[in-house]
């Protein structure tokens, strides 16, 4: 009989590989100088915790590589060390790559001790060579490859220095066959493992993780005892032999399981270190680092330091962006006008309409600010690079954690000031869930810069000269204020839990390269203009159809104006045109509908109508009273529309209503933004819903009780 | 330093011949002078002058030409000798946990130089080994760690003098939040639970191991410290879980 011959699988299954290692240890350096572009960087499914897949090719084989959360240990105690302990446990990789910074061998290679117990085929990389070879230390490869039993590579992340022997070695490790020498931790700890591998055995744990799930017994982690317990009744079993053990340990020991064991750990990196240090660092080996930070921490000059730096990269962002941005609204103006001209003039054509002042007119809104958010994360990635960030975090977090945050929301919260959407971005240098989220959903209360051509309308329409300076100060002010109290609020309730143990790493400072600084920089800059090519163009559309639509057939100006009632000019038509246009849309309805709810804050429906634009962006707030006044085309300098206001309404409708725009809904790019970054709809809608409500409730208080007042 | 017999010195070459001719009576009844220049990787030639002269000491006699075999003193000195080598070999193995060729070879060296004294010292050490109920002792295991990779254990002191009873009871009730800059001192204990106490040692915070505040934040926390080539910023809560002895 004959059988066709097995076909030769065109394309393998790419080889899996993990890049396991401390937060500063230069991993994701690696990462990018392994796999370059063929990469894809996204969230965990429902958390802040950042994922990076991508690709290698190497000896004809097609490598497929994850980058796993930064962590200093392998717990269950934090969102990114659960991670990092599930996904080395079930990943399936046939080869972990553990990155350790040379600079600091013994506290790192603990790790390396964890991955190795949980089984894995390891490759350890010694990273940040050069720094220990500057500082005078010697490492013996080839003898620490003999101890270990498998490829140890010296490599220089950010140079690219060793990334080919990296590679090497990876197709090293995943040909080498599997279970290399067992890792030794002390007889004690092997005394007390050892009577629990039958139990485990039987409760089908594959026999390469047997160690790691009995060491996790002992220590207690509720994450796998409630597995194994969950497992029926060997895993019962195991549980119940594991707390007999740890007593035992424990008594005999006199130390309890987590110090015996995390000791253990460190006993294997001391000795891992000893058998393989030809000569150890230089002392004064961070002289200079520790020099430079008796000025920038100092403890009267450390604080001003640190506002000039910020200031520095304000001016940077704001100052130098300002010519880049002009050319890109000149492109889109340009853009516009070209396509304006393909239809002909005066055309009422709705895909004109739609390309102009829909997808244009909401894409360019956002893309504009492209310049600003290049050079504001430029000038992050050298605060972060360099190691400043951490100094940073020391010198606010006393200031920030009183009110739920952390010393790294300071910086974030500052960008928020520019633009909610770099700040929400640079919340990811907070590595603690918990933090980043609540950083997160109170950073628009930062009030932006799209928000200040509204502060410039209002303010001189309802105050005095005199007041004018102070009430500007007030409003961002409070939005500084209600964001710290909301976070406090929010770090009692919704995001209740203990803090997150705040032991954080000072590295030394370090000159960052600019292939490092442009990659993160560009990475940044690439997922805000995506951003602005998908969901802010899917919303553009959106609220440019309900401004536009339905049309309306006759206008009651023109009535007006055939019955000799009124007299106006041209423009004046076009602006009442304009006006009734907008009445009688979706947007203009929906206004007219939420008129009965927001009187009570003092709003008419006019008002109501221009916030459902200022949705799209703050500052269409201004554009879009001046439509609904039947101003025409107005700016935050128009006389006429102020005067209008001034006689509308009184200063405290005025006030509340600055308070609303400062604290309600921030922008559909901002949602769409928190959205991504948080890795879910849910946070983005609770930070829409919720802001809103507290701004309603605010701006309800403060006209009920100002009008009783006054 | 040669060994005293009641015929006179012995030499440490000789003693080597009295061992390998020692060894060679375990599996058969004489020592062929060939075996014994194959044992010591010498030249038959230079066999003979040593069995003469160990001859001449009363330690071995000739069966015939070519085949020797030990008199009873004989015997009793090279037992002495051997033993010592073994016990030489067991601690540089087992305690100082070098390779067996290392052990070999230094042992070989040494066993002839050694005092009486000094090997009864050795043989009670192991006596402590095996009669402690503790096996193996606490200090062993803690070297181990310090220096062997096999036999992880746990840190070395870093510059701190171990002192279990401090550790034991808690000692000082000194944390590192209640330092002043500058000052340094000895982690006796990390008193927290949970994610704290873990994240502590983790990064390296463990019992007997030197931390020096470096700096306070100029708003009163965090605190800066610095240990073992690393510097970490801990607030309040954490630096008062991590008690100290300060020296």
């Amino acid at each position: 009989m004959l059988r066709p011959p097995p076909k030769a699988d065109p394309q393998p299954a790419a080889v899996r590989v993990a890049l396991a290692g401390n937060p500063n240890s230069g991993k994701t350096s690696l990462f990018n100088g392994l796999t370059g572009a063929r990469q894809h960087v996204g969230n965990y499914p429902g958390v802040t915790v950042e994922k990076r897949d991508g690709r290698f090719r190497h000896g004809g084989r097609s490598f497929e590589l994850t980058d796993l959360p930064g962590t200093y240990s392998l717990t269950s105690f934090s969102p990114e060390e659960r991670i990092a302990q599930d996904e080395l446990l079930g990943g399936d990789f046939a080869v972990v790559v553990v990155v350790v910074d040379s600079t600091a061998l013994r506290r790192s290679l603990v790790l390396l001790a964890q991955v190795m117990q949980t089984g894995a085929s390891a490759v350890l990389c010694l990273n940040m060579a050069d720094e220990a070879r500057a500082a005078g230390q010697q490492v013996d490869v080839a003898q620490m490859e003999s101890l270990l039993g498998f490829p140890v590579v010296e490599t220089v992340a950010h140079k690219g220095e060793g990334r080919d022997d990296l590679r090497v070695a990876i197709g090293r490790a995943v040909d080498s066959s599997p279970g290399g020498p067992r890792l030794a931790l002390g007889e004690r700890l092997e005394a007390a493992i050892a009577p629990l591998r039958p139990f485990l055995a039987e409760a089908d744990v594959p026999e390469n993780r047997r160690d790691w799930i009995a060491t996790k017994l002992l220590l207690g982690e509720d994450q796998f005892v409630e597995r194994m317990r969950a497992g029926g009744e060997p895993g019962r079993r195991a549980v119940a032999e594991a707390e007999r053990q740890r007593t035992k340990l424990e008594t005999e020991t006199g130390q309890d399981a987590p110090l015996y064991i995390t000791e253990r750990y460190f006993g294997f990196a001391n000795g891992l270190v000893k058998e393989t240090l030809r000569r150890a660092p230089r002392q004064d080996a961070r002289a200079l680092s520790d020099a430079v930070d008796r000025v920038l921490v100092h403890r009267l000059l450390g604080l001003p330091i640190f506002g000039a730096v910020m200031y520095g990269i304000f001016w940077l962002t704001f100052t130098v962006g300002e010519a880049p941005m002009g050319w890109i609204e000149a492109g889109f103006e340009a853009l516009g006008g070209w396509i304006t001209g393909l239809w002909p003039t005066g055309s009422e054509s709705a895909l004109l309409s739609l390309l102009v002042d829909g997808v244009i007119g909401g894409v360019g809104g956002v893309v504009v600010f492209l310049p600003n958010i290049v050079l504001l994360f430029l000038g992050l990635a050298l605060l972060e690079d360099t190691g400043y960030m951490a100094r940073v975090a020391f010198l606010m977090d006393r200031v920030m954690h009183r009110f739920g945050l952390h010393g790294k929301s300071f910086v974030p919260m500052m960008t928020g000031f520019g633009c909610s959407i770099p700040g929400i971005m640079a919340t990811r240098t907070l590595e603690n869930e918990r933090d980043r989220l609540t950083t997160m959903l109170v950073l628009p209360l930062m009030s932006c810069g799209a928000r200040l051509p509204i502060w410039m309308l209002l303010i001189p329409a309802f105050f005095a000269p005199v007041w004018r300076a102070p009430m500007l100060f007030m409003v961002y002010g409070i939005g500084i204020l209600l964001a710290l109290v909301l976070a406090l609020a929010l770090r009692r309730s919704v995001l209740r839990g203990e803090d997150a143990p705040f032991v954080m790493e000072l590295p030394p400072y370090r000159l960052p390269t600019l292939r490092a600084v442009f990659q993160k920089m560009g990475e940044r800059a690439w997922i805000y203009l995506r951003k602005a090519g998908t969901v802010i163009l899917g919303i553009s559309i959106l609220m440019w159809f309900i401004t536009a639509y339905p049309k309306k057939d006759g206008y009651e100006v023109d009535t007006l104006l055939a019955e000799g009632t009124v007299q106006l000019d041209a423009g004046e038509l076009a602006n009442a045109h304009a006006e009734e246009d907008l009445r009688h849309s979706i947007a203009g309805r929906i206004g007219s509908g939420l008129e009965p709810l927001i009187r009570p804050l003092g709003f008419d429906y006019k008002m109501g109508t221009a916030m459902i634009g200022a949705f799209a962006a703050k500052e269409v707030f201004v554009a879009q009273m001046g439509i609904v006044y039947a101003m025409g085309e107005t700016d935050e300098e128009s006389e006429g529309l102020r005067e209008t206001l001034a006689r509308e309404y009184s200063p405290l409708t005025g006030l509340s209503l600055m308070l609303f725009l400062l604290i309600a809904a921030p922008c559909m790019a901002t949602i769409a933004v928190t959205k991504r970054e948080s890795g879910s709809w849910k946070w983005a809608l609770f930070q829409l819903v919720g802001l809103t409500g507290v701004a309603y409730l605010v701006s309800l208080i403060v006209y009920q009780v100002g009008r009783l007042v006054v | 330093m040669a060994a005293q017999t009641a015929q006179g010195t012995l030499t440490g070459a000789l003693e080597d011949y009295l061992e390998t001719i020692f060894q060679l009576l375990q599996r058969q009844p004489f020592a062929r002078v060939r075996d014994i220049a194959n044992a010591r990787s010498v030249k038959a030639g230079s066999v003979s002058p040593a069995l003469k002269r160990l001859a001449d000491l009363g330690l071995v006699k000739y069966v015939q030409r070519e085949y020797v075999t030990l008199t009873d003193e004989g015997e009793r000195e090279a037992r002495r000798v051997y033993a010592r080598h073994q016990l030489l070999i067991r601690f540089f193995t087992q305690v100082l946990q070098m390779s067996p060729e290392a052990a070999e070879r230094d042992a070989c060296r040494i066993e002839h130089s050694m005092s009486d004294e000094a090997m009864d010292r050795m043989v009670r050490f192991f006596e402590y080994l095996s009669a402690c109920p503790n096996s193996p002792p606490d200090f062993l295991e803690r070297f181990h760690g310090c220096s062997i990779v096999h036999e992880g254990s746990v840190p070395c002191p870093h510059h701190c003098e171990h002192d279990q009873s401090m550790r034991r009871v808690g000692g000082t009730s000194m944390s590192v939040y209640d330092m002043k800059p500058g000052d340094s001192g000895c982690v006796t204990q990390v008193n927290a639970h949970g994610a704290v106490r873990q994240r502590l040692l983790d990064m390296g915070i463990l019992p007997d191991v030197r931390v020096e505040l470096e700096r306070v934040a100029p708003t009163g926390e965090p605190l800066w410290i610095k240990l073992d080539g690393t510097q970490l910023a801990l607030r309040r809560q954490e630096a008062q879980a991590v008690l100290i002895n300060r020296s």
